[in-house]
């Protein structure tokens, strides 16, 4: 250590020269970084034992019951993409330590055996154990956090974590059985409430308009229309060869699915102000303006970070922190507006140091309450569409927002530093991950001007 | 324009003598204050603008400057922070490197540079105030200047005189010395705060400029060395490395720490010629092609190394 204080000293004489021609080194001792915990500068070492993620690969998302994934059977939807993190990683599968499945709606147990063969399809061996969570709608973000959060606890080194959901085979369905404790416990009927509602109680208690539920909608179609017509989904979509059977003539027709195929580029604020209400009457949440009933399935490959270099793999984004937090469950959208202040928080950041953000449009009327409570710039939310364009094929959700915000944030180069995936749960919830851009990403893309330099850290202004 | 990026934060680049494409790269962990060092050799493919690794070097402590042979296209020589000089064969395999290993600095070494005219020798400067002459072949060094009172940053040789070199000195002085004398030949208390570079012009061999903590660069004749000929300010920084052009007589390259590397020429009035500003940590290494007329190199601890022509943006695609 003497040796590395000696080196200190010299180059702060360089930097702060004293003026007598003595070699009087100053005292040099360590101290505590006087911009404190906003560290959103570069200041955050890049440890060996974060845990990163080298591989996201999502199927495409399709429409329930009439897109390209209607006849496909659900572990036929995952088992291409845990074969996709393995191929494209060229990873031994019998070195994955775990694989967690966010899946919401299929009978668990049974979901869980599809699960488990699909594995088996896409070539695990039987030493690789398989799990699933439900988290309602943040099952596949939860998937990522139990996988990162096994790793650093040292239960394995390597784990996938992925999503899947087929809500042509399961759709959302009632309780059957009511408790009659719910005549006392209001919130606990209110978990019972169709997400719908909720939403139109997002907007009548906190004021989004129709306008501009309809105007987000819009938005969301046309970017993701554009990501899709440049090629900006090439990277994370695993094409499933898959097939489809004719309604009409029960002809079966094999077909290759690779694009999303729920995006309507064309849709234009009249063609919405047409659609009837759909929850409640005189309500402004409607089909134009909600997620779609989607299919899906997306994987994640987590691993330590040393691994990971040790292997060569390009470390696509590394894992910094997940926050699952309660709200009530009568207004369940509004979830993202609290988890995101603590997932940043935990993560030792804060909101402006957040350069990107996915941010699940469960709801139109949800999803910009959120960015208003934030004031988040909209430049930055889901700037290749969310779900009301692309689906919400719950499950897989979160799964596939981490291969589309590491894929966006690897195009924007070194200053796209911070990103935050959220999603509101159904009976009240909220979840988000800070996830941070790789570092080691093969291309390098930062010959950008910049115009004036602010690299000063926050303590120096 | 080219970019590489290193894993460790760079400290100096020079482009090979022998080939136009070539250049090496000194590399240290965690700004060369603690960790291990990295050499790289690169290559700048004519096709796709883009440089390549051909081959890296570890060191057990960081790389802090390089020097290629003028004798053997492969030779590379390394000065390391542990107080070793390393003689790296890029033509052998890495497990075949270092082929020597000189230890005899007690402190870091902080810079090599290679006899252009003679051919055979070597000098390099260390933190234990001394500045060491060695030849290839030999396993010990064979002199030891030693008459600074604090660390010799820089020492160059003259590229017309084959004995006479200059050392760049903490002490705050400028010492040029000819081998074949007992002591150092000329004294020149260039700065009032340490010198962290000096270099030999190349078209007048009397002319010589020394880099300062003052953020200044004075150009002195050694004929005159009461007087610079000329001060260059305008950098916001210690100035860490001078070099100056192989093609003009009148221009030099500066690279300081306010992260800019800046283009002079010390016969105008107004002195600045170019800046550029693409490193975004400390820019600490500069070099300028003898091979391709033009072509500038730098890097700095935001571990990118960039490759231009004079005029042209360095961040350019």
């Amino acid at each position: 250590m003497e040796k590395a204080l000696h080196r200190q000293r010299i180059l702060l004489q360089h930097l702060q020269p004293s003026s007598s021609q003595t070699s009087d080194s100053p005292a040099i001792s360590a101290s505590i970084c006087s911009a404190g915990e906003a560290a959103g500068y570069h200041r955050k070492p890049a440890f060996d034992d974060d845990v990163v993620i080298v591989a996201a690969y999502r199927t495409a998302i399709c429409k329930a019951k009439r897109g390209g994934f209607k006849d496909t059977l659900a572990d036929d939807l995952l088992a291409p993409v845990l074969k996709a993190v393995i191929e494209k990683t060229r990873l031994n599968p019998s070195e994955v330590g775990d694989i967690v499945v966010g899946t919401v709606l299929a009978p668990g147990s049974t979901r869980a055996m599809e699960c488990r063969m699909a594995a088996f399809y896409a070539g695990f061996p039987e030493t690789v154990p398989l799990r699933t969570v439900n988290r309602q709608c943040s099952s596949g973000l939860q998937a990522v956090a139990d996988v990162a959060t096994a790793i650093k606890a040292g239960l394995y080194d390597i784990g996938i974590a992925a999503g899947l959901e087929s809500m042509t085979v399961n759709s959302i369905s009632v309780v059957g059985q009511v408790n009659p404790k719910v005549e006392i416990f209001t919130q606990a009927r209110d978990c019972l409430l169709p997400m719908g509602i909720t939403s139109e109680n997002v907007a009548q208690r906190f004021g989004v308009t129709r306008q501009e539920q309809d105007l987000a909608a819009i938005e969301s179609h046309r970017r993701a229309a554009a990501a899709t017509a440049s090629g900006k989904f090439k990277d994370e979509i695993i094409p499933v060869n898959t097939k489809i059977v004719d309604p009409k003539t029960g002809v079966e027709k094999r077909v290759t699915i690779s694009v999303d195929d729920g995006i309507r580029p064309n849709t234009t604020i009249a063609d919405l102000a047409k659609l009837k209400p759909a929850f409640k009457k005189d309500g402004t949440t409607t089909a134009g303006n909600a997620s779609q009933v989607s299919d899906g399935a997306g994987a994640v490959l987590l691993m330590k970070r040393s691994l990971a270099v040790q292997k060569g793999l390009p470390i696509l984004g590394v894992f910094r922190s997940f926050a699952a937090v309660g709200v009530d469950p009568s207004v369940m959208g509004i979830g993202p507006a609290v988890a995101i202040p603590a997932a940043v928080k935990s993560a030792g950041l804060q909101l402006d140091d957040i350069n990107l953000f996915e941010i699940n449009e469960a709801f139109a009327s949800q999803y910009v309450y959120c960015i208003k409570k934030l004031g988040l710039d909209p430049e930055k939310v889901n700037v290749n569409g969310g779900a009301v364009a692309l689906g919400h094929p719950l499950g897989a959700t979160g799964a596939r927002c981490v291969a589309t915000l590491l894929s966006e944030m690897k195009r924007r180069g070194k200053d796209c530093r911070f990103g935050v995936i959220s999603m509101c749960i159904g009976s009240g919830m909220g979840a988000a991950a800070v996830l941070e851009r790789g570092d080691c990403v093969d291309e390098l893309c930062n010959a950008r001007m910049v115009p004036t330099h602010t690299h000063l850290s926050k303590d120096a202004k | 324009m080219p970019v590489f990026k290193t894993p460790f934060n760079g400290y100096s680049v020079k482009f090979s003598p022998f080939y136009e494409s070539r250049l090496a790269v000194a590399t240290a962990q965690n700004f060369g204050i603690l960790g291990n060092g990295r050499v790289h050799v690169l290559d700048l493919s004519p096709a796709a603008p883009a440089l390549t690794e051909l081959v890296a070097f570890d060191t057990a402590d960081g790389v802090y400057d390089l020097a290629w042979s003028e004798s053997h296209d492969s030779l590379l020589i390394a000065a390391v922070a542990d107080g070793s000089v390393k003689i790296y064969d890029t033509a052998l395999p890495p497990t075949a490197n270092p082929i020597r290993s000189l230890h005899e600095h007690t402190r870091e070494v902080h810079s090599a540079d290679y006899n252009p005219t003679r051919r055979d020798s070597f000098i390099t400067s260390s933190w234990d105030d001394t500045v060491k002459l060695w030849t290839v072949d030999r396993p010990t060094s064979v002199r030891t200047f030693k008459e600074h009172a604090y660390c010799v940053y820089n020492a160059t040789w003259n590229p017309r005189h084959s004995d006479v070199f200059c050392s760049a000195s903490g002490d705050c002085t400028l010492r040029i010395w000819d081998v074949r004398e007992m002591g150092s030949t000329m004294i020149i208390p260039a700065h009032e705060f340490e010198i962290l570079a000096c270099d030999w012009n190349k078209y007048d061999d009397c002319l010589i400029a020394s880099a300062s903590v003052d953020k200044s660069i004075k150009i002195w004749d050694v004929r005159n060395y009461r007087v610079p000929i000329a001060v260059l300010n305008g950098h916001g920084y210690a100035v860490r490395k001078v070099k100056f052009s192989p093609h003009k007589r009148n221009l030099l390259a500066s690279c300081s720490y306010d992260m800019t590397v800046c283009l002079w020429d010390f016969m105008v009035e107004d002195a600045l010629v170019g800046r550029y500003d693409h490193h975004t940590e400390f820019a600490v290494g500069v070099d300028m092609s003898v091979l391709v007329e033009g072509l500038l190199a730098s890097t700095g601890w935001d571990e990118l190394v960039y490759v231009w022509q004079q005029g042209m943006d360095p961040r350019a695609v």
